[in-house]
């Protein structure tokens, strides 16, 4: 018991001797996480006439070059479960300034979003054409690789490190915080950088070291994702949302007859709806966008008791589900008002994770810049928070760009000042709008349904805010 | 504070200029472009704190940004495009052409002058570094082989070559001497000159000697005050005595030189050989950093002045 401490310190002692022995190398940007925010940032510097000169260095703990650059030349034929939103904005900085050829076959842009309530019968339906488009993270980060090494820069002016980690980081002068951050890998390497670039994810170690607060809370809720295959292709290619009082659950277009599923509820139910049959599943999430929230916690009830059969389950939803088809005054309005009907889910796809809310005090510090989940996270009832991280790193370039031009130091606070000035009042927006519409519609209480039932209603029949609410989910509030 | 009278009477000495100013400083000292002890130990003291973007300097940092586009953008215009397979629109292109077509074109073009321009090489002389905020930025730009930044308060030249050794990338980019500018011996491609005349006892010397040394086709930038009363109410009175973002004491409006002044020294001394390329006025908006605009007769205000070749 009291060698194996002993043994690993020793181990990380002589790894800390070699790491002092060879003196760090220099960088001009380190960022630390290759996600979408970080990769695009990576490839927006190299395909940027004023800053493709900076020495540059992306650490990552995945293994990017393999299995992520691999999805780019042989794509799997069933579509992942990471699938995000992404805004025209977002789309066109992706591919104009960060210079990525998505793959177009497997993006499918929608005209629009219809969303209901689960406790009346209040409904917002927003039209916009190319209002976003949904995209696999897998096809925004592999196209951003596949640029990448297209360009083929310098390995001294570009540096790709995946499958490790950071292991410290530390000012090279303690007393100074206007020093250059000196970052150890878990590989031995040390660099000693100009700007350090968190874009490492929610738990960010760059933040934790350059002392910046974060603030917010959980929800008490759980994403449920998957994949799933339609009975027929939609009629109109727009992506639905029902507020459950438990959550919204979500249904939104991929090509074809395929869809993406992103349900957000309960802890216990997360866990249940991750380990059902993928039949009950299936019936449980063409339920969730026809019947009533009672209906929904009986079978709920019924499903964790084990008292009800799959055949039993599917057979109940049906007859249900027609029965509110037929008490439907014009049966075209089915299709209208209700997605396609699930045929099944892809059984490996199912996944679930925590949501929460988290704002950052700053996104910048002397040499230090936060992008994406690393500043801000959110509920992704929007679908807003790539679009935000995406915002952030057009910030970022926009900044970096004027400060190389200007000879400043693009380590200094202030040649990153104008970045985090751009960007916190549209997240700060952003996560606030958000932040109430989950928090107005996680309650079944009658005289609030009331109430946001007759806001939706007439903001329903009110053209200037409707247009308002799609340009904002739309621009990711530009 | 400075009360009516004082400003009327402080006008009404002008006559005297910058010649007079001129001849007082020779009589005084055997270097004609040094600095009073007055301003010397006022540096003396802004030295630790020059690089402290959230102290006393803050509004000279927010100010070298909008001084480094003037610099750029004169920098770059001087640049003649030659390759004939360049298109160059003899019109408002981006009124006319598509959004994606004036794009492309500006695209070629930038990219056009900036390979011209990363060519160049350039020698630079910065006159008054002090802890070298201009003289950094400059040694950073690409085109910029070297920058020798020279100051005479020997703290602030200490404070400029410790913080120049903070970045490797400006090794052997930037030197800086504690030397008077008539001791400089060699020639430059840019020689600046910024928020300095106002400090000096003879303005006129220091033009000619930054004159002296300019290569031909060199340009050389001057940025100082207009002797004026909105001068006096932000620079004086706003700045250093309500706001209190410019250290006490730093300006004295006798010391300030109207643009007119300047270019007129240029016509009468240097008739044939200078050009005044651009000259723009400065205006600092609390909320927005400086900004530049025409009416260089006001305020602060920035000039370049080519150098013919004759």
């Amino acid at each position: 018991m009291f060698l194996r401490p002993i043994g690993i310190s020793k181990e990380f002692s002589r790894r800390l001797a070699t790491a002092a022995a060879q003196s760090p190398k220099l960088t001009d940007v380190l960022i630390v996480g290759g996600g979408p925010a970080g990769l695009t940032l990576a490839a927006a510097i190299k395909s940027s006439p004023t800053l493709q000169h900076l020495s540059t260095t992306l650490v990552d703990a995945g293994d990017l070059k393999g299995k992520v650059a691999s999805f780019y030349d042989n794509p799997p034929d069933e579509y992942t479960n990471r699938v995000i939103s992404l805004t025209p904005p977002s789309r066109s900085f992706l591919q104009h300034r960060a210079g990525a050829s998505l793959m177009q076959d497997r993006i499918q842009s929608y005209d629009g979003l219809y969303v209901t309530d689960g406790c009346s019968t209040a409904t917002l339906d927003m039209e916009r054409d190319t209002m976003a488009c949904m995209i696999e993270i897998l096809n925004v980060q592999s196209s951003l690789l596949k640029r990448l090494s297209d360009l083929q820069p310098d390995p001294k002016a570009f540096q790709l490190l995946d499958k490790t980690k950071v292991a410290s980081i530390e000012y090279s002068d303690p007393e100074d915080i206007k020093s250059w951050p000196i970052v150890t890998l878990d590989n031995g390497e040390t660099y000693k950088t100009r700007l350090l670039v968190g874009a490492d994810g929610f738990n960010s170690p760059v933040r934790k070291f350059s002392k910046i607060q974060s603030r917010g809370w959980f929800y008490n809720r759980f994403g449920v994702v998957a994949t799933m295959k339609l009975e027929y292709p939609p009629y109109k290619i727009r992506g639905w949302q029902r507020f459950l009082p438990t959550g919204p659950i979500a249904h939104l277009p991929l090509p074809g007859e395929n869809a993406t599923l992103v349900w957000s509820t309960t802890e216990p139910l997360s866990k249940l709806l991750t380990s059902l049959p993928v039949e009950q599943f299936t019936a449980l999430v063409n339920a969730a966008f026809v019947l009533e929230d009672a209906d929904m916690k009986f079978y709920y009830k019924q499903l964790e008791n084990g008292t009800m059969s799959t055949e039993e389950l599917i057979e109940d939803v049906n007859f249900r589900t027609e029965q509110v088809y037929d008490s439907l005054q014009v049966e075209e309005l089915v299709d209208e008002i209700y997605p396609p009907k699930v045929a099944t889910v892809l059984s490996e796809s199912r996944a679930r994770f925590p949501l929460k809310l988290s704002h950052a005090d700053t996104y910048c510090g002397e040499r230090i810049a936060l992008v994406g989940d690393a500043a801000h996270t959110t509920h992704p009832l929007a679908g807003q928070g790539l679009n935000m991280g995406q915002g952030d790193v057009e910030a970022l370039v926009d900044a970096l760009e004027r400060a190389t031009s200007r000879g400043s130091d693009i380590g200094s606070l202030l040649s990153l000042e104008p970045f985090w000035a751009e960007r916190y009042p549209i997240n700060n927006m952003l996560l606030g709008i958000v932040d109430k519409l989950h928090k107005i519609y996680s309650t079944d209480f009658a005289p609030v349904v009331a109430l946001r039932s007759a806001g939706v209603n007439i903001i329903n029949n009110f053209p200037p805010v409707k247009n308002l609410i799609k340009g904002i989910l739309g621009e990711s509030g530009k | 504070m400075l009360s009516r009278s004082g400003i009327a009477r402080s006008f009404s000495s002008l006559n005297s200029s910058i010649v007079g100013r001129k001849f007082c400083g020779i009589s005084r000292r055997h270097k004609s472009t040094s600095a009073s002890q007055d301003e010397i130990g006022h540096f003396q003291e802004l030295a630790p704190s020059w690089w402290d973007v959230h102290g006393s300097q803050r509004i000279l940092h927010l100010m070298n940004n909008c001084r480094m586009d003037f610099i750029q953008r004169v920098l770059h215009q001087r640049v003649k495009i030659t390759n004939p397979d360049t298109y160059i629109p003899g019109f408002n292109y981006k009124e006319f052409f598509p959004e994606h077509v004036s794009q492309n074109i500006s695209r070629e073009l930038s990219l056009e002058v900036d390979a011209k321009i990363q060519a160049q090489k350039l020698q630079v002389l910065d006159i008054g570094c002090g802890g070298g905020i201009l003289s950094e930025s400059l040694a950073r730009l690409p085109f910029i082989e070297h920058v020798t930044g020279i100051d005479l308060t020997k703290e602030c030249v200490e404070v400029a070559r410790n913080h120049a050794l903070r970045d490797p990338s400006l090794e052997n980019k930037v030197d800086y001497e504690l030397k008077a500018l008539e001791d400089v011996e060699d020639k430059f491609d840019v020689v600046t000159c910024l928020e300095m005349l106002e400090h000096v006892e003879a303005p006129s010397e220091i033009l000619r000697h930054a004159w002296l040394k300019l290569k031909p086709n060199g340009v050389l930038f001057v940025s100082t005050i207009n002797r004026d009363f909105v001068s006096w109410f932000t620079t004086i009175f706003m700045g250093e005595q309500v706001l209190n973002i410019v250290p006490r004491g730093t300006h004295h409006l006798e010391k300030y030189i109207k643009a007119t002044e300047i270019t007129n020294w240029f016509k009468t001394h240097e008739p044939f050989t200078h050009q005044v390329a651009e000259t723009k006025g400065l205006m600092y908006l609390p909320l927005k950093g400086w900004v530049e605009h025409d009416c260089s007769d006001i305020g602060n205000y920035i000039m370049a002045i080519k150098k013919l070749d004759k």
